[in-house]
């Protein structure tokens, strides 16, 4: 009970210095025009790839022979049901991008959920730590920065076949050392504040401290480099896609629509078109986002 | 050609250059795969095989109707069921002017099927295509006699599929150097491996003429050939349009129309050997019941997909056999494609509501496994397709007897012999290599096994037939198609045309 | 920068490479799939000889076994024979290098005279209508899947403008013999500029499609190091002292700014080189990039283990290099 009282001094005191930092910077972000249009576009593919089934206008697995390689409705040959054309088995082009969201936006947020855990953790420990903890995390980081990103992820599909869950596991085991080192870093920097030695004098565990002094005030960086790596992993997910190591068919991905369109690209341009487009419109809408994120958050950005 | 010869002299005058002489004249060909090594005993890899085929010449090859005759062998006989005698064919040099000797041909069989005889211990990849020859001597200086340990009658099939080296050459180069040189006897000589660029090749003036039976013989036509290493399809096509090559492989069958109408190219189509199937795990519950295997072949229309998918470049098959393949049956009984019928046999088999199944294939066949999975949903049969990669898919399917787990997969298998011997027995034969199906029936094991050594040749054939009747009947696998070979052709080609074994053989080839 | 750290900069190389032998080889291992399977595919073949050539690539032995003994002989710079081009790894490896390289050189040239006087630009004239362009044209940049940009370059500029080639790395009517294996550096010293503009056709788009994200990157920093340092003290003092602002900028301003620029651009060639296999592919582009991905689905264990360590190598030799240019160009900085 008392050291509990005594305890809980000075973290109200630096979450309530943090509380309005954070709505500063939260206005600030809002007022950014073109960061908050970002963000609607993204928004809006959240609820495209939530509602699809009410949005697509067609089964986006349903074949069709005859409408094989059908070209989109503003050219001869095109019809207003099938906005976008049809691929070389006849299914919505439309109806399969709009499926195709759910991919690529649940894996880049798993992806980076599951990274960014693991990182904190990672990171926390070797910053507080120091030591061998540092020294064993530290090499491993080194050693898997080392391996390029997409040998890695291809290495790993082979080694565990196709699925939506290995896909995730295969980016997530390299994309964890990207938010360790943010957080090593900034925990080397600020286990020597203060209030943090302020709490160990007191006599505060090794696990409230990191959990309950350092994460919060380190929080910003690490939110800010998530949301550039989700575009990032959205990119990587749709390459692997492309190379044949994606999720499994007929489940639309947009990496393997481009993959599948690429055959066909002199006689039906449309096919890889519109979803390496989709690609192209997330992937920017995310980044412009975090870069107004980043602009508003990370005090070291700010010009 | 002219396109590119102007295009250059363009940027050469821009560039203030002078352009040397007249350009030889040059074929192209746009090919989907490198070699993986220049020495014909050390790959396993019909690519390879068809680029090194051009620079080294067979004891024997096979004309346009793919009937097997003396290249560099003079002539050939059966002396016993197991001894032939080959008559190597005088004056015939090598690229580098040295004469081909029978020794020269018994040391490239002796390389092929001795153990260890490549060096450093290292036995020839190649040496089960060879099968039961057990020893290889010369006899009265230009015969090589090869002893068989059993009867095979198939050796002068399997002889094209190999090339004769120069000994000297080898052992001067060791097998490390024939990797990447080439001292052949054939119509082209290496002039630079670009490696995963392309293979310069230009004629060889001394060449003897090639098969005496096969016309025009003599050295080839044009001065210089080159494979052009593009392995994308898009690719592909776009060069053989821009006039950069003038002949590609695997045209894909949707590009087929705008090559045929672009002005200056053409498309070749030849009967292919590679059979289309789907396997059905017999050792799984579901596909152990014949009327539910019955029931898959009634829900696929191939002719749809034949029509709609492979544009009509295909053959459908009842049997595994392709119709050119030696003793194929015409005779066998059609699954009439009928979504009705497989429905009601699911539901006498005890599946009136269906069943779930997935089907398994590699990225390469997706499109047309999707299609087949769509009809075969369409029949009661709800498919998912799972694509995999091909080394998780062959460990899978392929268990030689081990336990299979999965529902149907879809596959081929290249019989480019066009024997029955190379594709029914594999994947037919109780825990053979290729049977994904796990197959197994004593009785067509023994008509494999006692055609494989029959000699008779009308015998032999009656011995593949009545397998094939056999496993019409009991459906181990959906028989799909055979593939058409299809090449986009330049106009200003002449004189060569596709081979039903995917080779491409340069020699004739002119362009205008 | 002293000896010692410098030794102990190398020193620390070996862990890395240690490290990265036993995860590619243990990540092989439990790979499904059998490379002699693979390599015989539908063609004849008795159980024995698959046994012997299994034995002939010492796949015979148990996993950990196999590991010493690459480990042994990796030590000795003999990194085993590739199962399907059956020669030295190495030497397979080195003829594709000057390709990957090359090309990656290539994109690296073009990304840095597009991002450095876009980065500089975009800092003088903050907030200007070009600042505002090159901002969104840097995010456009990271924003482009390089795979799909690819192919719709191909098609634009050498399926329906016919303006450039479609594959390969040089025709073949601009043969030469080679020096370096650098197409470009080598049609030079051959004294045959028509070949060199038949390369440079050739390397146009691949180099555009690898670079434009590594653009993107290095004018964001350009930009960002170039506002820093105009707000230095000095460069202030400077100004105010009268000197002309071109003069302040290129002579003061400029030096220091390119000082993170350049070491990110080391530190980013190594994912350049990682990223050439989907710019290889697109292109048909015969370097190392593809050879690694083909050899990932071949199962050709010597290969992609060799190509990796190679990987491995470059990643900390270029993060090396990149702290030594950040050290020399910047005194005030101790490594």
């Amino acid at each position: 009970m008392t050291s509990a009282a005594l305890n809980s001094a000075p973290v109200a005191a630096a979450s309530g210095a943090g509380q309005t930092i954070f709505r500063r910077n939260l206005r600030q972000f809002a007022s950014n025009r073109l960061a908050m249009a970002s963000v609607g576009i993204v928004v809006l593919f959240v609820l495209l790839a939530i509602f699809a089934p009410f949005i697509a206008p067609h089964d986006p697995n349903e074949t069709d022979l005859f409408r094989r390689l059908q070209p989109p409705a503003w050219q001869t040959g095109g019809e207003w049901a099938y906005l976008l054309g049809c691929d070389a088995l006849g299914r919505d082009i439309l109806s399969r991008i709009i499926y195709g969201s759910r991919i690529s936006i649940f894996i880049g947020a798993a992806v980076i959920f599951v990274a960014t855990t693991v990182g904190i953790a990672a990171g926390l420990a070797a910053g507080y730590f120091r030591g061998w903890v540092d020294v064993a995390i530290s090499r491993l980081v080194d050693i898997l920065l080392s391996f390029p990103y997409l040998i890695f992820a291809i290495g790993l599909m082979a080694m565990m076949g196709p699925g939506l869950v290995n896909i995730i596991l295969a980016l997530a085991y390299k994309e964890w050392v990207i938010p360790c080192r943010v957080v090593r870093g900034e925990t080397l920097a600020t286990r020597e504040l203060e209030y943090v030695e302020a709490a160990r004098a007191l006599g505060a565990s090794s696990g409230h401290i990191m959990v309950k002094e350092i994460l919060p005030n380190i929080l910003s960086p690490v939110i800010v480099v998530s949301t550039i790596r989700i575009a990032h992993v959205i990119i990587l997910e749709a390459s692997l896609s492309f190379l044949g190591l994606g999720v499994q068919p007929p489940t639309a991905s947009w990496g393997s629509m481009v993959a599948d369109g690429r055959a066909h690209i002199l006689g039906a341009w449309w096919v890889s078109t519109f979803p390496g487009l989709a690609i192209l419109v997330l992937v920017l809408a995310i980044n412009v986002a975090s870069q107004g994120l980043r602009d508003a958050f990370d005090p070291r950005f700010q010009e | 050609m002219v396109r590119l010869g102007r295009v250059l002299f363009a940027t050469a005058a821009a560039l203030g250059v002078s352009l040397s002489a007249v350009q030889a004249s040059e074929l192209r060909v746009g090919f989907t795969l490198d070699a993986m090594t220049l020495d014909p005993a050390n790959h396993r890899n019909r690519e390879t095989e068809t680029i090194i085929r051009n620079m080294y010449d067979g004891l024997v090859t096979r004309d346009g109707d793919m009937k097997v005759v003396p290249e560099i062998a003079e002539s050939y006989e059966l002396v016993s069921p197991t001894v032939y005698d080959f008559r190597i064919r005088d004056g015939i040099t090598f690229h580098d002017g040295s004469p081909l000797t029978a020794e020269d041909v018994r040391f490239t069989l002796e390389r092929l099927t001795a153990e260890g005889a490549m060096g450093d211990g290292q036995t020839s990849p190649r040496k089960s295509l060879l099968g039961p020859v057990e020893s290889i001597e010369v006899r009265d200086g230009n015969t090589v006699r090869i002893t068989l340990s059993e009867p095979w009658p198939i050796l002068p099939a399997m002889l094209p599929f190999q090339e004769i080296v120069s000994k000297a050459f080898v052992e001067k180069v060791g097998t490390e150097g024939l990797a990447t040189q080439v001292n052949g006897a054939g119509p082209f000589k290496l002039v630079d491996w670009r490696k995963g660029d392309a293979i310069i090749m230009e004629r060889f003036e001394g060449y003897y003429g090639g098969a005496p039976s096969i016309e025009p013989v003599g050295k080839a036509c044009v001065e210089r050939a080159i494979f052009k290493i593009i392995p994308e399809s898009a690719s592909r096509v776009a060069a053989l349009l821009s006039g950069d090559v003038d002949i590609i492989n695997e045209l894909p069958p949707f590009s087929v129309e705008q090559v045929k109408n672009n002005p200056g190219t053409d498309v070749m189509t030849v009967n292919g050997t590679r059979s289309f199937f789907v396997a059905m795990n017999m050792e799984g519950e579901l596909f152990s019941n014949p009327k539910v295997r019955q029931a898959a072949a009634h829900a696929i229309d191939k002719d749809l997909i034949i029509d709609r998918i492979l544009g009509g470049n295909a053959a459908r098959i009842e049997g595994i056999l392709s119709p050119d393949a030696f003793a194929a049956s015409t005779d066998l009984p059609v699954y009439e494609y009928d979504p009705e019928k497989a429905r009601a046999l699911l539901a006498e088999a005890g599946y009136p509501d269906g069943v779930e199944v997935t089907m398994d294939t590699v990225g390469a066949y997706k499109d047309i496994a999707e299609a087949v999975a769509s009809l075969l949903t369409k029949g009661g049969f709800n498919t998912r397709v799972a694509v995999g990669e091909g080394a998780q898919m062959t460990q899978k399917w392929r268990t030689k007897g081990g336990p299979k787990s999965g529902d149907m997969y879809f596959t081929s298998w290249g019989n480019g012999s066009l024997d029955p011997f190379d594709i029914f027995t594999p994947t037919h034969r109780t825990n053979d290599r290729g049977n994904s199906a796990g197959y197994s029936n004593p009785e067509v094991d023994r008509l494999l096994d006692e055609a494989a050594v029959e000699l008779d040749t009308e015998k032999r054939a009656a011995l593949y037939r009545k397998a094939e009747q056999i496993v019409n009947a009991e459906l181990p696998y959906l028989y799909l198609w055979v593939p058409q070979d299809i090449y986009g052709v330049s106009k200003r080609l002449k004189g060569w045309r596709p081979s039903a074994d995917s080779r491409i053989n340069l020699h004739d080839a002119c362009v205008d | 920068m002293s000896l010692g750290k410098l030794a102990e900069r190398l020193l620390h190389l070996v862990p890395v490479l240690l490290g990265v032998s036993v995860i590619v080889f243990l990540m092989m291992a439990l790979t499904p799939g059998d490379p002699v399977d693979i390599m015989i595919g539908d063609q004849n073949v008795t159980p024995e000889q698959e046994q012997a050539m299994r034995e002939d690539l010492g796949l015979d032995l148990p996993v950990h076994r196999q590991f010493f003994v690459f480990l042994g002989n990796a030590v000795q710079g003999d990194f085993g024979t590739s199962f399907y081009h059956r020669r030295p790894v190495l030497d397979v490896i080195v003829e594709r290098l000057p390709a990957t390289i090359e090309l990656s050189l290539v994109a690296l040239i073009i990304a840095l005279v597009t991002a450095i006087p876009l980065g500089v630009l975009a800092a003088i004239r903050r907030n200007s209508i070009l600042d505002k362009m090159a901002t969104v044209g840097s995010l456009l940049g990271v924003s482009l899947p390089g795979f799909w940009f690819g192919i719709l370059l191909l098609m634009l500029f050498a399926v329906h403008l016919q303006l450039l080639p479609v594959s390969g790395r040089i025709g073949f009517d601009s043969e030469i013999e080679p020096i370096t294996h650098f197409l470009l550096i080598d049609t030079l010293l051959r004294g045959r500029p028509d070949a060199f503009w038949d390369a440079f056709k050739h390397i146009l788009l691949p180099a555009i499609t690898l670079g434009l994200p590594m653009t993107a990157i290095l004018m964001r920093v350009t930009r960002t190091s170039m506002l820093e340092v105009m707000r230095q003290d000095y460069i202030v003092f400077a100004e105010a002292k009268g000197l002309k602002r071109g003069r302040i900028l290129f002579r003061h301003a400029l030096k220091n700014a390119l000082i993170p620029t350049v070491s990110v651009a080391a530190i980013e060639t190594g994912s350049l080189l990682g990223g050439n296999m989907i710019v290889e592919t697109v292109f048909g582009w015969p370097g190392l990039g593809r050879l690694v991905v083909e050899s990932v689905f071949l199962r050709n264990y010597p290969l992609v283990q060799a190509a990796v360590l190679f990987y491995a190598v470059t990643y900390v030799l270029l993060n090396f290099i990149a702290d030594i240019l950040y050290t020399t160009l910047n005194p005030r900085v101790k490594l």
